[in-house]
C-alpha cells in the first residue's frame, strides 16, 4: 500500500514537473534575448516573433513600452501535429516553380513519413494557372491539393464549390495565425490557409535610420515632415518608381486602409468604383488622392517620379541614397542581390495616410498562395490532401519553406533564420487589414484611378486627374 | 522553267481528258498534288484559319475568357468607334509609331547601306556592328534602354547634364509627349541594321554601268542618287517599307518590356491595348474587337503602300 502510495506521488510528481518546464521552458525560449513579460522594451512593434509564446513591444496603460503576450491564432492550445494520410496518390497543384525544389524536399519527408503515399506537383506558370486550372481540377480526381490566388480566382473556386470547408480542421484553427486567414475565407467558412504573407508596407534603411537619429514616421504629418528632413538631408526620401504601376502603387493600399470606419464600408466603397455606382471624382477617393499631392509637394518622391523605372527605384534604395522604399517584403531578395550590405539591414514599416496614430490600421498584409482541398477529389485523396495541408501548416516544416523561398509564412512557431526575414517579422504585430488594392475586381478600373495617382505625383492637378480618369472609366464600364 | 513546274503544267493542260492512259495518269497527278498541299493545308487551318474565325465569332460576343461567351451583336464595334477614347488615343499612337519607325528605319538603313556597300574591311567590320542589335532579344534591348533613358541616373541625362545640355535631358519614359517617339527611337535603333543589309543586297544588283555612265555625263553624286540609286533601289525599299511596317506593328515585346504602354497609355499601340484588355481585363470579347479593327489598319495601310510604290517603279 505504502509502495503504491509512494509510486503514485511519484507519478504525480514527474507529471507535474513536466507541466511546468512545458510551460517555462518555452515562455524562456522567448526571453533569450532578454525580454520578460512586462519588462521594458524600446521600439513599439518590435516582436520577438511568431509563435506560440511571443512577445510583442506594446505601450500599456500608463504609456511606457513593455513586452507583452499576444495571441496568434484562434485557440489557446498549441498546434497540431501533422495528420497520417491514408495510402494512394494525389497531385498538388500550383503555380510556383520557383517553389518547386522546397517543395520536393517537403514532399519527400512527407513521403517518408506516410508510407504508400505519392504527392506530384502540378506546376504551370502564373498566367496559364489564373485562366485554366480551375477547369482542369474539377474533372480530375488526382488534384486534390489545390492553390488559388487571392481575389478572383478564390472567388470564383469558392463560389464553383470546388473548396472543401476547413472551418472546423484543427490545424486551421491552432497552427495558422489566425489575422491571416482572412483571404482563404469566404461567407463565414474558412475555404483554404493563405500559406504567404507579404508585407506591402515600405521597406527602410535601419542604418540610415539610425545614423540621421530619425523616428519611423506614425502619421501622415510625420512623414511630410519625414520628406522634408530626409530631402534636406540630401537623401531621395522615397524610391518611388512611377515608370512602374505595379510597384509605384503598392502604397495604394496604405492610402486606402483607414478610409472607411468599417472593413464593410470599405469594400463597399471599392466595389462602387469597381461597379461605376461612383466616379472616382467622389470626396473620398479625391481626399485620398490630395494626399498624393501633399506627398509631392513635400517632395517625397524622386525627380521626374513618372520616370522612374523599377530597376532604378530599387538602386536608389540599395545604394544608400533613398532610406525608404515604398514597396514591401517582396522587395528585399533583389535588393541584397544588388547590395549584400543591405543583409540584414532592412526593417518594414507602417505607412499611415491619417493624423490618428489609433487609427484602425498600421499596415498592410497581402495572403496569397491560398491552399485548398478540391472537394471534386477522391475521398481518400482528400483525405491526404488533409493530412498534406496539415504538414506544410507544420512549424518545422513551414521554417524550411519560410527560410528556403525567403517568404514570410502564416504559421505559427516558424524559426525565421534569414536576418531580413526577421528583422520584419515584426510588422506581423501590427493592426493589418488584407491589401485592400485587390479588392477591386476590374483591373481596368484599378489600373485607370491609378493613372490618376500617377499622374497627380507626375505633377498634375487632382481635380483634372480625376475628371480625366473618371471620364474613361465611364467609356470602360458603359 | 523547272521540271517539277514544267510537270506541273502539263498536268494541268492535260485536265480535260477524261480517259485513256494519259487521263488517268492527270488523275493521279491532281490527287498526288491535293494529297501533298493536305498537311500545309491541315497546319494552315489548325493555327491561322480557326483561330481567325473563332476570334471573329468572339468579336461579337462579351466574354471574360471563362464563362460562355454571350452573343451581343455589333456591341463591341460601335463601343470602340463611339465610346472608346483610349481606343481612338491608342490608333493615333499606332499611326504615329508606324509612321516614325518606317520613315527613319527607311531613310537611316538605305544611308548606312550607301556608305557601306563597298567590302572594304572597315565595312564590313562597320556593317557587323550596325547589325549586332538584330541578333539580341527584344526583351533584353528594352532593359538596356529601359536603363538609358532613367531620368535621374540614366547615362543619357547623366551625360547630357554632364555638358551642359540640361535642357536636353528629358524624362524620357515617364513624359505623356515624349515616351513613344523614346520607344520609337529604340525600336529604329534596334533594326536599322537589318533594313540596311536587304539595301546593300539590292544596292549591289545595280549594273555598274549605269554609274559610269553618269559619270562620263558629269553627273554629281547627289544626281547620281537622285536618277540612278533612288529609282533602281525603290523594288527594296518597298519590301523594307512593307518589312519595317509589319515589324512596327509586331513591337509588343519591346514597348511592353519598356512602358508596359504607358504613362496613361501614352505609348500604347493596337498590340499592346489588345494585349491589356484581354489578359488584364479578362474582356476577350472585346479583345477580338479590337484584333479586327487591327487587321483592317493593316490591310488599308498595305494597300496605300502597295499602290503608292506600284506608280513609282
Amino acid at each position: 500500500m505504502k509502495k503504491e502510495m509512494g509510486a503514485k506521488t511519484f507519478k504525480l510528481m514527474i507529471a507535474g514537473l513536466f507541466a511546468i518546464s512545458a510551460t517555462i521552458v518555452p515562455v524562456t525560449a522567448s526571453f533569450a534575448a532578454g525580454e520578460a513579460l512586462g519588462t521594458k522594451c524600446t521600439t513599439e512593434g518590435e516582436s520577438t516573433g511568431t509563435k506560440s509564446t511571443s512577445l510583442v513591444c506594446k505601450e500599456n496603460k500608463s504609456g511606457r513600452l513593455v513586452w507583452a503576450k499576444v495571441k496568434l491564432s484562434d485557440s489557446n492550445l498549441s498546434p497540431i501535429k501533422p495528420l497520417r494520410a491514408p495510402r494512394g496518390s494525389i497531385e498538388f497543384w500550383h503555380w510556383r516553380a520557383e517553389d518547386k525544389a522546397i517543395f520536393d524536399k517537403i514532399i519527400a519527408d512527407f513521403q517518408d513519413l506516410n508510407p504508400g503515399v505519392k504527392v506530384t506537383q502540378v506546376i504551370s506558370n502564373s498566367s496559364d494557372y489564373t485562366n485554366t486550372a480551375l477547369n482542369k481540377v474539377q474533372s480530375n480526381p488526382k488534384a486534390a491539393v489545390v492553390t488559388t490566388f487571392r481575389g478572383s480566382q478564390f472567388n470564383q473556386a469558392a463560389t464553383a464549390g470546388l473548396l472543401k470547408d476547413l472551418s472546423n480542421e484543427q490545424f486551421a484553427k491552432r497552427n495558422v495565425i489566425k489575422s491571416m486567414m482572412g483571404a482563404g475565407q469566404y461567407k463565414g467558412k474558412q475555404l483554404g490557409i493563405p500559406y504567404q504573407s507579404l508585407f506591402n508596407n515600405p521597406v527602410y534603411n535601419i542604418e540610415i535610420f539610425k545614423k540621421e537619429g530619425w523616428k519611423l514616421p506614425k502619421k501622415f504629418s510625420d512623414w511630410i515632415s519625414y520628406c522634408k528632413t530626409a530631402k534636406a538631408a540630401g537623401y531621395v526620401p522615397m524610391a518611388w518608381m512611377g515608370a512602374f504601376r505595379p510597384q509605384a502603387l503598392q502604397i495604394i493600399n496604405s492610402s486606402l486602409m483607414n478610409t472607411a470606419s468599417t472593413d464593410a464600408q470599405l469594400n463597399a466603397q471599392i466595389a462602387a468604383i469597381d461597379t461605376g455606382k461612383d466616379a472616382i471624382t467622389i470626396k473620398w477617393v479625391k481626399d485620398m488622392a490630395e494626399k498624393y499631392a501633399d506627398l509631392r509637394d513635400a517632395g517625397c518622391f524622386p525627380d521626374n517620379p513618372k520616370g522612374v523605372t523599377e530597376a532604378a527605384g530599387n538602386t536608389l534604395f540599395a545604394t544608400g541614397k533613398s532610406p525608404i522604399l515604398p514597396t514591401g517584403s517582396f522587395s528585399m531578395g533583389g535588393i541584397v542581390k544588388l547590395n549584400e550590405k543591405m543583409d540584414g539591414n532592412m526593417g518594414l514599416t507602417g505607412f499611415n495616410f491619417t493624423d490618428d496614430v489609433n487609427a484602425r490600421y498600421t499596415g498592410i498584409t497581402n495572403n496569397t498562395f491560398i491552399l485548398g482541398i478540391n472537394s471534386k477529389a477522391g475521398r481518400t485523396e482528400q483525405r491526404i490532401a488533409r493530412a498534406f495541408i496539415s504538414y506544410l501548416v507544420n512549424g518545422e516544416v513551414a521554417t524550411a519553406y519560410a527560410n528556403g523561398t525567403k517568404q514570410h509564412v502564416t504559421v505559427l512557431d516558424v524559426e525565421y533564420t534569414d536576418s531580413n526575414l526577421r528583422n520584419t517579422a515584426s510588422i506581423m504585430s501590427e493592426r493589418l487589414v488584407l491589401a485592400p488594392r485587390f479588392t477591386f475586381l476590374n483591373q481596368g478600373v484599378r489600373d485607370i484611378l491609378e493613372d490618376a495617382l500617377i499622374a497627380i505625383v507626375g505633377g498634375e492637378t487632382v481635380d483634372k486627374a480625376l475628371e480625366e480618369g473618371a471620364k474613361l472609366i465611364k467609356q470602360k464600364l458603359g | 522553267m523547272s521540271k517539277t513546274e514544267a510537270g506541273a503544267r502539263k498536268g494541268a493542260s492535260s485536265r480535260p481528258q477524261k480517259s485513256g492512259p494519259r487521263g488517268r495518269l492527270a488523275r493521279s497527278n491532281d490527287r498526288a498534288y491535293f494529297l501533298m498541299a493536305i498537311p500545309a493545308l491541315l497546319v494552315y487551318a489548325l493555327f491561322y484559319l480557326y483561330p481567325t474565325l473563332t476570334n471573329l465569332r468572339y468579336a461579337f460576343s462579351e466574354w471574360d475568357g471563362l464563362q460562355e461567351a454571350k452573343f451581343i451583336g455589333f456591341k463591341n464595334f460601335t463601343r470602340s468607334l463611339t465610346n472608346d477614347d483610349t481606343f481612338y488615343k491608342v490608333l493615333g499612337n499606332n499611326i504615329e509609331f508606324t509612321g516614325l519607325v518606317v520613315i527613319f528605319q527607311t531613310a537611316l538603313s538605305l544611308l548606312f547601306a550607301i556608305f557601306l556597300l563597298k567590302n572594304t574591311r572597315a565595312s564590313v567590320a562597320l556593317r557587323t556592328l550596325y547589325f549586332f542589335p538584330t541578333i539580341l532579344s527584344s526583351v533584353s534591348v528594352a532593359m538596356v534602354w529601359q536603363f538609358l533613358y532613367e531620368p535621374n541616373l540614366g547615362p543619357l541625362n547623366v551625360f547630357l547634364n554632364s555638358i551642359g545640355l540640361d535642357f536636353l535631358a528629358l524624362n524620357w519614359l515617364g513624359s505623356e509627349t515624349i515616351t513613344l517617339r523614346a520607344v520609337a527611337f529604340t525600336q529604329v535603333w534596334f533594326h536599322t541594321g537589318q533594313m540596311m543589309v536587304v539595301y546593300i543586297a539590292g544596292l549591289q544588283q545595280i549594273p555598274q554601268e549605269l554609274y559610269e555612265a553618269a559619270e562620263v555625263d558629269g553627273a554629281t553624286r547627289w544626281q547620281q542618287f537622285k536618277s540612278v540609286t533612288w529609282p533602281m533601289a525603290l523594288p527594296t525599299t518597298a519590301v523594307v517599307m512593307a518589312y519595317t511596317t509589319i515589324q512596327s506593328f509586331r513591337a509588343f515585346d519591346l514597348i511592353y518590356a519598356m512602358t508596359q504602354g504607358g504613362p496613361n497609355n501614352s505609348s500604347s499601340i493596337l498590340v499592346t491595348l489588345i494585349y491589356l484588355t484581354a489578359f488584364n481585363e479578362y474582356r476577350f470579347g472585346y479583345a477580338a474587337t479590337q484584333s479586327i479593327y487591327l487587321i483592317v489598319f493593316i490591310l488599308v495601310l498595305t494597300a496605300i503602300q502597295r499602290r503608292l510604290l506600284r506608280t513609282r517603279y
